[in-house]
């Protein structure tokens, strides 16, 4: 029920087609890199799964829906889309706080998920202050209010420190061997080379690739994507 | 609704308003008082608490950071990825900082009248509150902070740049409508600050419509602005 279709997804900007014509499954029970370089229509393919940016052409369905058609959408699909989508006057529990409301799940879990993540010594500061690693986390926390059975981060390792990446890793890891599906996009490959069980690479708005990793990946990436 | 109006205590922006609002009041009022002469004439009470509308001015740019600040900050993706109805994210800002901005105009009511009634008091002064014509300045001047409130959310989904919609809607304010309404003829008293102004009883109109009509036309800007608010919200794309 949790699987993520794509299908024939197009977005074009004006002149500049962004996303064309593009096919690929995610399954649960693994972590999926969605892989390509900067530009290639990573981050608008997230958008548009996430009902965020409309298609020109094509469909993004989680288990068989589009996201807006989901009764309780953050309940069943976490997303980090960015570092910066935070009030930066706001204390990052009164963050959450807001969106625990939205999501509707209780107040109690803000404190679950600010311990998941190891926040809980920096809720009470404005998020103005917080380091790129931390507003990460706190992205991170909010995307698990409401223990979803999808997991969408879009380069959810930037400004990470190298015990965040392997934290971040070890988390990804938990969600697929509970079962849950993890999409994550990225196109730093050292990273994702230990982290995913699947690859979707783009490249130019168009899949490359789709399938088990390469056992050299990058020069595999570098190949698909020139 | 509830949740716009938590964001809203959540930081400091509210607050910042609604004290800047206060010592624009105070300092209206006191200037009045200070230069003003027969000082002793029924209609200078009336006169220095119509000056609680033109926080209206604060109400305007808080609607407008209702959206516009959302799209600062980034903060639109959560509040769609929560609410993907997108209409229901934008009326439930609309009823909040409607709500907020009525708020807005009791403060500065009470602000206005302690103002005033200190200064008449100190001059030797009655303050006489039992005439019809002051309670129809003090509603009228709370619901036009709740108007400007609404036609400001309305604003900052139309323009999602925040300081672009500030800028628009001062600069609308301050220089056009006062362009417009010469070019306009008689429709100049259906302006929005004009409509504000007659709803308010600001000395400074002279041949408005009468209040009802003022406070009617008002909330048509208003829902005017929402619907248009709600038909680009929905159909735009959040990158």
């Amino acid at each position: 029920m949790t699987d993520i279709s794509v299908r024939g997804l197009t977005k074009r900007f004006g002149a500049v087609t962004a996303v064309r014509d593009l096919t690929f499954d995610v399954g649960p029970g693994a972590v999926t890199g969605f892989l390509g370089p900067n530009g290639a229509g990573k981050t608008t393919t997230l958008r548009m799964l996430l009902g965020l940016v409309r298609p020109t052409a094509g469909t993004a369905t989680i288990g068989g829906r589009r996201y807006a058609d989901l009764a309780h959408p953050r309940r069943v699909v976490g997303a980090v889309l960015e570092a910066t989508g935070f009030h930066p006057g706001r204390t990052g529990r009164d963050h959450l706080r807001i969106l625990a409301r939205r999501t509707g799940v209780p107040d109690r879990r803000v404190g679950e998920v600010l311990d998941e993540v190891a926040l809980t010594g920096e809720a009470g500061r404005r998020v103005g202050g917080y380091s790129l690693g931390q507003r990460q986390r706190l992205g991170l926390a909010a995307a698990l209010l409401g223990d979803p059975e999808v997991l969408v981060l879009d380069e959810p390792a930037n400004g990470l420190d190298p015990a965040g990446v392997a934290w971040l890793r070890k988390l990804l890891r938990g969600r697929a061997a509970e079962g849950r599906t993890v999409l994550v996009s990225s196109h730093v490959l050292a990273e994702v080379a230990q982290t995913v069980d699947r690859v979707v690479i783009v490249s130019g708005g168009a899949l490359r690739y789709a399938g088990a990793p390469h056992a050299d990946l990058e020069s595999a990436f570098l190949e698909l994507t020139s | 609704m509830t949740v716009e109006l938590f964001k809203l205590r959540s930081t400091r922006t509210v607050w910042i308003l609604l004290g800047a609002a206060q010592l624009l009041i105070i300092g209206g009022i006191s200037g009045l008082m200070l230069n003003g002469s027969n000082l002793n004439s029924p209609d200078v009470l009336r006169k220095a608490v119509s000056h609680l509308g033109l926080v209206s001015l604060f109400t305007l740019v808080l609607g407008i950071l209702a959206v516009a600040g959302e799209y600062r900050h980034r903060t639109i993706t959560d509040a769609y990825l929560a609410e993907p109805r997108r209409a229901r994210v934008i009326l439930a800002k609309l009823a909040a900082y409607t709500v907020t901005g009525l708020g807005f105009g009791v403060v500065g009511l009470i602000t206005a009248l302690a103002t005033t009634a200190i200064w008449l008091a100190a001059k030797g002064y009655p303050v006489d509150l039992s005439t019809v014509d002051i309670w129809r300045t003090l509603v009228g001047g709370v619901l036009w902070n709740g108007a400007f409130a609404a036609i400001g959310v309305g604003v900052g989904a139309l323009i999602t740049n925040l300081i672009g919609a500030v800028a628009a809607a001062l600069a609308w304010l301050a220089l056009i409508e006062g362009i417009v309404a010469q070019l306009v003829g008689g429709i100049k008293n259906w302006l929005p600050f004009a409509l504000g102004s007659a709803l308010d009883g600001l000395p400074t109109v002279t041949d408005g419509p009468p209040q009802w009509q003022a406070g009617l036309a008002l909330a048509a800007y208003a829902a005017a602005f929402a619907i248009a608010a709600v038909l680009t919200s929905t159909r735009r794309d959040v990158g």
